[in-house]
C-alpha cells in the first residue's frame, strides 16, 4: 500500500490494483473484465474457472479491508455478452447490499441496461465526484469546468524496467500524468500495455504484492 | 524415377503385376533399380517397412509401382477396364508443393501401364468442389498432406473412404518424425489400421512404408513408423551413393568480414559467377526476411539476371510459389532464392548448383538441400557454402567432415503430446465422434502415447469434455459432447472453428497482403505489420509496397517505389546445431588449437589463421580436453563467455544450471545469450567464477535439482507452451468475418501460461509444457554427458580486454535473452528505477 495526495484528495495505491479514496470511503477500480473465464469456457476453450473466484474474492477483500462503503468502476467491468459467470456475481453482489455501485460504461460493458439496474448498478457515461472526472478512456476533450484531473482505465498500463547490464522486467503499473491517472487493469486474466512515461509523470508499479515508486 | 542404367537383370521371370511394371519400364528403355525390385517383392508379400535412398534416386517409385504391381496381381485380367476402384493407396506428404509434381508423374505412369486410375491431390490448395467430388468417388491414389488428411476425418461418415485401401505411404518420413506433424500422422495412421481391422470384408490387412532419406536412428525410426502394426518390417536400402562436392566461399580479406549478425551479401559478388555458369541455382537462405534481402541485393548487383531469378518461401502467395516452381521445372530461371519451403524432395532436374547462405545447422539438412542439386542418380552434387560472418567458416569445415564421415544426426520422436492429441480427439467429435473403447486403443498404439497412463488419459477427456478442473456451478463449457459414450461436437460454430484450426505448425497470425489494384501478394504477420504506420513501406515477395490500411485481415498496400524500406523479420525459430555437428565442430577447433595437420589445413582452416591468431593472442583456443572461459569487463556490464560448443539447444540449459550455481553464491542477476559455440551471461556486477570455484560449477552432482531450480525453467516452458496452448486449442486466431466476436477470445499464450499456472498448475498441457523442456532441451542425459566431458576436461580462464572473435557473435546476438537472479525483486526494480530516473 502507497498513500498518495493528488489534487487535494488521499489515495491509498493498493497492491490489489484499486485506489482507495478516503475522503468519499471509495474504492476504484478499473476493467475487472469479469465472466471472462466464462466467456471463453463456453466456446470451448478451457480457461480455469478458478480465475473469476480470486478476482471476486481480492474485491471483497478490499472492500472490506477498507471499509469502503462506494466501488466506482471506471469501465470494462464485465467481458462480454452474458454468461453463467454473470449469475455467479449477481449472487456475490446480493451479498453486499450496502456497497453503493457505479460503473462508467467501458467498450466491454454490452450487457442490457436492466441487467445493471437489476445489480443496483449505476450506469454512467462519465461521472463527476468534487474536481475529479471518470470516465473509461482518457479523454482527448479539455476537462469540464470544475474539475482538475480525470481518473480512467481502458489501457492496462504496464511499464517496462531496463537496468545495467541488460536488466529487463514488465510489470503492471499506475499511471499519473499531471492531470490524468491511469488505473492497472484489475482482473487477473488480463495483459499490460506498455506506456512510455514522460519525465514529470508518476508511476507506481506492482510486484510481488508490494507497490514499488518508480519515478 | 527409374533410370536408363545398366542395373543387373532381375534373377527371376517375372509374371503378373511384376511383368506389367517391367515390359512398360523396357519400353521406355529404362531398368528398376535393386533396391525398388526389393521393395515389390516385399509389398507383393504383404510386408511393411521403410525404403532408404539418397534423394533422387526413385525411392518413390519403389513404392508405388509397388502398388500397382499388387493390384494388377489381385486383379489378373480385369485390371486394365477396372474403374472406380476406391482408394488404393494414400500418399502422405508433408509439403503441398509436393503433391502436384507427384500427381503428374503418378498419373503418367497409370496412363502409361494402361491402368484406368485416378490420381487425386488433396491439401489446403485442393478446390471446394475438388474435395467433394472426391467424397464422391475416391481417386485410387489420393496425396495428402498430414493436416488435409485429419480434416478429411473430421468429415461425416469419413469410414468408407477408405475401405479399399491397401497401402499407406509416407514420404519424407524422416523429417516428419521428431515433429507434431509426425504425431499428427502416427494417430491418422493408427486410426485407419483400426478402421481396417473393424472392416471384416477386407480382402487383406494394410501396408505401411515409409521414405526416408538416412538419419542417424534408421531403425528406430521403422520402428515408431511401425509401431501401430506391431510387426517388425523390412528396411530396404539402396546401394547409390550421392556424390557431394563441397565448397566454400572464402572471403577475400577475412580481416574485414564481419564478425557477427550479417547475412553474408558481402559476397553476393562470387556469386553471380557462380550462377551464371550454372544451368539453374537454387539459393537456399534460413529466414525468410534474409531470402528478401537476398533477392534485392541480386537484382542490385546483376540487373542482367532480373526475370531470371525468382524467390520462393512459405509467405508468399500460393499462385506465385507454384509460377516459381513451374518455371523451375522448365528451365526458365536461373537461379531461385528460397528458404526451407524448397528443402524437400521435389525434383528440379535443371538445378545443377546449390547455394547455402549461413550456417545449415545439421549434416541430415545440409545433404538434403544438396541433394537439390544434380537430382539425377549418379551425378555430383555442386554445394556452395557462403558464411554469414567469418566463424561460420570453421562450421563448414566441420560439415565437411561430417559428411566424409557419414555422421548423420538422428530425430528423436516425440513422445506424450498431450495437445496433439486433444486436437486428434476433438477432429474425430467433429466427424462422425467417437468412443473411449474405441479410440483409446487406437492412441495406446501410437509410439508418441505408449507410455501415456490412465490417469493421463482421463485428464485428456475430462480437458475436452468439461473444460478441465471446473467448479460445476455456474460453467458453461462447451467443447465435447458425450451422448450415449459416442462424444461428439454438435456445436456448429465450434466445429467450424475447431476445423480452422487444425495442424501442428504454428506461426503468429498471418494476414493476407493484398493489392489496392487488386491481386494477392502474400502473407505477412501480424506482429510485423502492428508496428508500421499507413504510409511505411515494406518489401514482400521482392517488392516494395507501402502500406494503405488494414481491413478485415487483410492488409492492404499499393506498389512504392521507393528504394528503403523494412523487411520482415518473421519470428521463425531458431535451429541449433546438431550434437553431432557440435562434436565435429569440437574437433575442428581442437586441430586448430593443436596445430594438427599443419601440413595441410583445409581452405576453411587456412582462411581463418589471422583470426585464429587474434583469438589467441588476447586469449586462448581451447583444445578436445579444455574449456574456455572468457571474463570481459564493457559499459554493459560484467560478461562471463563460455565455450562448450554443444550446440545452442544444450547451451540454454546449461548457461541457466551455472547462473542458478552463480545465483547460490552471492545475490546477482544475469541476462543470459547463447549461440552454438558457447553461452554469455552478462551482470551488472563482477561474476564471481575463478579458478578456485570453476569445477564445483560444472559439477555433475545434483545437476538434475539444479535444473528443476533453474528460474528459466519457466521462461522456457513458456516458450514451449505457445506451441502448446495453440494447437490444443486453447489460442483462438479469429477467424474470417469474425474479428470482432474474437477479440474477445484472445489473449497471449503467455498470460495463459500464467493463469494455468497460478490456478490450475495441474492442467495436462501446461505440464506438457514442462515436460517438452526437459525432455528436448533440458534432456537430463545429453546435458549430464556434456557436464561430464567438461568435468574431465581443465578450464582455462581467461580475462581478455577487448572482445574476442568467439565472444563477439554471442554479445552481439542480443535477441532472445533469458535472466535469472537471485536478488529480491524489489531490489532489483529500485535498481532499475533508480537507472530509469538517472537517464532522463
Amino acid at each position: 500500500m502507497h498513500a498518495f495526495d493528488w489534487f487535494g484528495n488521499h489515495f491509498v495505491l493498493s497492491e490489489h490494483r484499486v485506489i482507495f479514496w478516503e475522503e468519499q470511503q471509495t474504492i476504484i477500480a478499473s476493467d475487472l473484465h469479469l465472466g471472462k473465464s466464462g466467456h471463453f469456457r463456453k466456446s470451448g476453450i478451457a480457461i480455469p474457472q478458478e480465475i473469476m473466484k480470486q478476482d471476486l474474492m481480492r474485491l471483497f477483500h478490499v472492500l472490506q479491508h477498507f471499509g469502503a462503503k462506494k466501488i466506482l468502476v471506471v469501465g470494462d467491468m464485465f467481458h462480454s455478452t452474458a454468461n453463467q459467470e454473470l449469475q455467479w456475481f449477481a449472487k456475490w453482489r446480493n451479498d453486499l447490499p450496502h456497497i453503493e455501485w457505479v460503473l462508467i460504461q467501458g467498450n466491454h460493458d454490452i450487457l442490457q441496461p436492466d441487467w445493471y439496474a437489476a445489480q443496483h448498478i449505476a450506469l454512467h457515461d462519465t461521472f463527476t465526484i468534487g474536481n475529479l472526472l471518470f470516465t473509461h478512456e482518457p479523454p482527448a476533450l479539455q476537462l469540464p469546468v470544475g474539475t482538475q484531473a480525470v481518473i480512467s482505465g481502458h489501457i492496462h498500463p504496464g511499464i517496462h524496467l531496463s537496468g545495467a547490464a541488460k536488466q529487463q522486467m514488465r510489470l503492471p503499473c499506475f499511471y499519473f500524468s499531471q492531470h490524468q491517472c491511469i488505473l492497472p487493469a484489475f482482473g487477473v486474466f488480463t495483459g499490460t500495455h506498455l506506456i512510455k512515461p514522460k519525465k514529470q509523470d508518476r508511476i507506481f508499479a506492482i510486484a510481488n504484492q508490494t507497490i514499488i515508486p518508480i519515478q | 524415377m527409374p533410370k536408363k542404367n545398366p542395373a543387373k537383370q532381375p534373377s527371376s521371370p517375372a509374371t503378373g503385376g511384376k511383368a506389367v511394371v517391367e515390359a512398360w519400364l523396357v519400353q521406355k528403355g529404362m531398368q528398376a533399380f535393386d533396391f525398388q525390385q526389393e521393395t515389390w517383392e516385399y509389398m507383393r508379400h504383404g510386408q511393411s517397412g521403410i525404403v532408404n535412398a539418397p534423394t533422387g534416386c526413385g525411392k518413390t517409385f519403389s513404392v508405388f509401382l509397388g502398388n500397382f504391381i499388387q493390384y494388377i496381381d489381385a486383379h489378373p485380367g480385369e485390371w486394365p477396364s477396372k474403374k472406380n476402384n476406391g482408394l488404393q493407396l494414400l500418399w502422405i506428404t508433408p509439403l503441398r508443393a509436393l503433391g502436384k509434381d507427384l500427381a503428374r508423374a503418378m498419373q503418367e505412369v497409370v496412363n502409361e501401364l494402361g491402368l484406368p486410375w485416378q490420381v487425386g491431390i488433396r491439401n489446403g490448395d485442393t478446390p471446394q468442389a475438388e474435395r467433394a467430388r472426391q467424397k464422391l468417388r475416391m481417386p485410387e491414389v489420393l496425396i495428402i498432406t498430414p493436416e488435409s488428411l485429419h480434416l478429411l476425418l473430421a468429415t461425416k461418415e469419413h469410414r468408407p473412404l477408405f475401405a479399399s485401401l491397401r497401402t499407406i505411404a509416407v514420404d519424407e518420413w524422416h523429417e516428419l518424425m521428431g515433429s507434431k506433424r509426425g504425431v499428427q500422422v502416427e494417430l491418422a495412421i493408427s486410426y485407419l489400421l483400426q478402421l481396417a481391422e473393424e472392416n471384416k470384408n477386407r480382402p487383406q490387412p494394410l501396408q505401411l512404408w515409409g521414405i526416408s532419406a538416412t538419419i542417424g536412428n534408421l531403425d528406430q525410426a521403422k520402428e515408431v513408423l511401425l509401431h501401430p502394426l506391431a510387426t517388425q518390417g523390412v528396411i530396404v536400402k539402396s546401394q547409390l551413393q550421392k556424390k557431394n562436392a563441397v565448397h566454400s566461399i572464402i572471403p577475400e580479406e577475412i580481416e574485414t568480414y564481419p564478425w557477427a549478425g550479417h547475412m553474408g551479401i558481402k559476397l553476393i559478388e562470387q556469386v553471380i559467377p557462380i550462377i551464371e555458369r550454372s544451368n539453374t541455382t537454387l539459393i537456399f537462405i534460413n529466414t525468410r526476411g534474409m531470402a528478401e534481402r537476398w533477392y534485392q541485393a541480386l537484382l542490385d548487383v546483376a540487373p542482367q539476371l532480373s526475370g531470371a531469378i525468382a524467390l520462393h518461401h512459405g509467405s508468399i502467395e500460393q499462385e506465385l510459389r507454384l509460377w516459381v516452381e513451374e518455371a523451375l521445372h522448365q528451365q526458365k530461371l536461373k537461379a531461385v532464392v528460397a528458404t526451407a519451403s524448397l528443402d524437400l524432395g521435389v525434383d528440379f532436374r535443371p538445378v545443377d548448383t546449390v547455394i547455402q547462405v549461413g550456417s545449415p545447422k545439421g549434416v541430415s539438412r545440409f545433404l538434403q538441400r544438396a541433394g537439390r542439386a544434380g537430382h539425377q542418380p549418379g551425378e555430383i552434387s555442386h554445394v556452395y557454402f557462403l558464411p554469414t560472418h567469418s566463424l561460420e567458416l570453421l562450421e563448414a569445415a566441420a560439415l565437411k567432415t561430417a559428411i566424409e564421415q557419414q555422421e548423420m544426426e538422428s530425430k528423436e520422436p516425440l513422445l506424450l503430446c498431450f495437445d496433439v492429441l486433444c486436437q486428434f480427439l476433438c477432429t474425430l467429435a467433429v466427424g462422425d465422434g467417437f468412443t473411449q473403447q474405441m479410440i483409446r486403443p487406437v492412441v495406446e498404439r501410437c509410439w508418441c502415447f505408449q507410455h501415456m497412463t490412465s490417469q493421463d488419459w482421463q485428464q485428456v477427456m475430462l480437458h475436452i469434455t468439461k473444460g478441465g478442473k471446473a467448479l460445476d456451478q455456474y460453467d458453461e463449457y462447451k467443447k465435447v459432447e458425450e451422448v450415449n459414450g459416442l462424444y461428439r461436437i454438435t456445436n456448429r460454430r465450434l466445429a467450424l472453428r475447431h476445423r480452422l484450426h487444425i495442424g501442428t505448425i504454428v506461426s503468429d497470425a498471418m494476414l493476407k497482403v493484398k493489392l489496392v489494384s487488386g491481386g494477392y501478394i502474400g502473407h505477412i504477420e501480424e506482429y510485423f505489420i502492428s508496428r508500421l504506420q499507413p504510409g511505411d513501406v515494406f518489401t514482400l515477395a521482392g517488392r516494395n509496397v507501402e502500406l494503405v490500411q488494414i481491413k478485415d485481415m487483410t492488409v492492404l498496400v499499393r506498389k512504392s517505389n521507393q528504394k528503403k524500406s523494412q523487411v520482415p523479420s518473421w519470428n521463425g525459430g531458431r535451429m541449433s546445431l546438431s550434437a553431432n555437428l557440435g562434436k565435429v565442430l569440437r574437433h575442428e577447433m581442437h586441430k586448430v588449437a593443436t596445430q594438427e595437420q599443419h601440413a595441410q589445413p583445409s581452405p576453411e582452416i587456412a582462411a581463418l589463421t589471422p583470426l585464429f591468431q587474434l583469438q589467441a593472442s588476447i586469449s586462448h583456443i581451447p583444445n578436445n580436453n579444455e574449456l574456455l572461459i572468457e571474463h570481459h569487463q564493457s559499459k554493459e556490464g560484467y560478461h562471463l563467455l563460455v565455450y562448450p560448443f554443444e550446440g545452442r539447444q544444450v547451451h540454454e540449459a546449461m548457461s541457466a544450471i551455472l547462473a542458478y550455481r552463480i545465483s547460490r553464491l552471492v545475490p546477482i542477476s544475469f541476462s543470459i545469450a547463447m549461440n552454438d559455440y558457447g553461452f554469455e551471461l552478462l551482470s551488472d556486477q563482477p561474476i564471481p567464477v575463478d579458478d578456485t570455484n570453476a569445477y564445483e560449477l560444472f559439477s555433475t552432482e545434483d545437476l538434475f535439482v539444479a535444473m528443476q531450480h533453474s528460474t528459466n525453467l519457466v521462461e522456457m516452458s513458456t516458450r514451449k507452451f505457445r506451441d502448446i496452448a495453440v494447437i490444443g486449442g486453447l489460442v483462438f486466431q479469429g477467424m474470417p468475418g469474425e474479428q470482432k466476436k474474437a477479440r474477445h477470445l484472445q489473449s497471449s499464450a503467455s498470460l495463459l501460461f500464467r493463469v494455468f499456472k497460478e490456478f490450475d498448475a495441474d492442467n495436462i498441457l501446461l505440464r506438457q509444457a514442462f515436460q517438452e523442456v526437459y525432455e528436448q532441451q533440458m534432456e537430463e542425459r545429453r546435458l549430464r554427458q556434456a557436464f561430464q566431458r567438461i568435468e574431465s576436461n581443465s578450464i582455462v580462464i581467461k580475462w581478455p580486454e577487448k572482445l574476442t572473435p568467439l565472444s563477439f557473435p554471442i554479445i552481439a546476438d542480443g535477441l532472445n535473452r533469458n535472466n535469472l537472479s537471485s536478488e529480491k525483486l524489489e531490489d532489483r526494480i529500485k535498481k532499475m528505477a533508480a537507472a530509469l530516473n538517472g537517464r532522463s
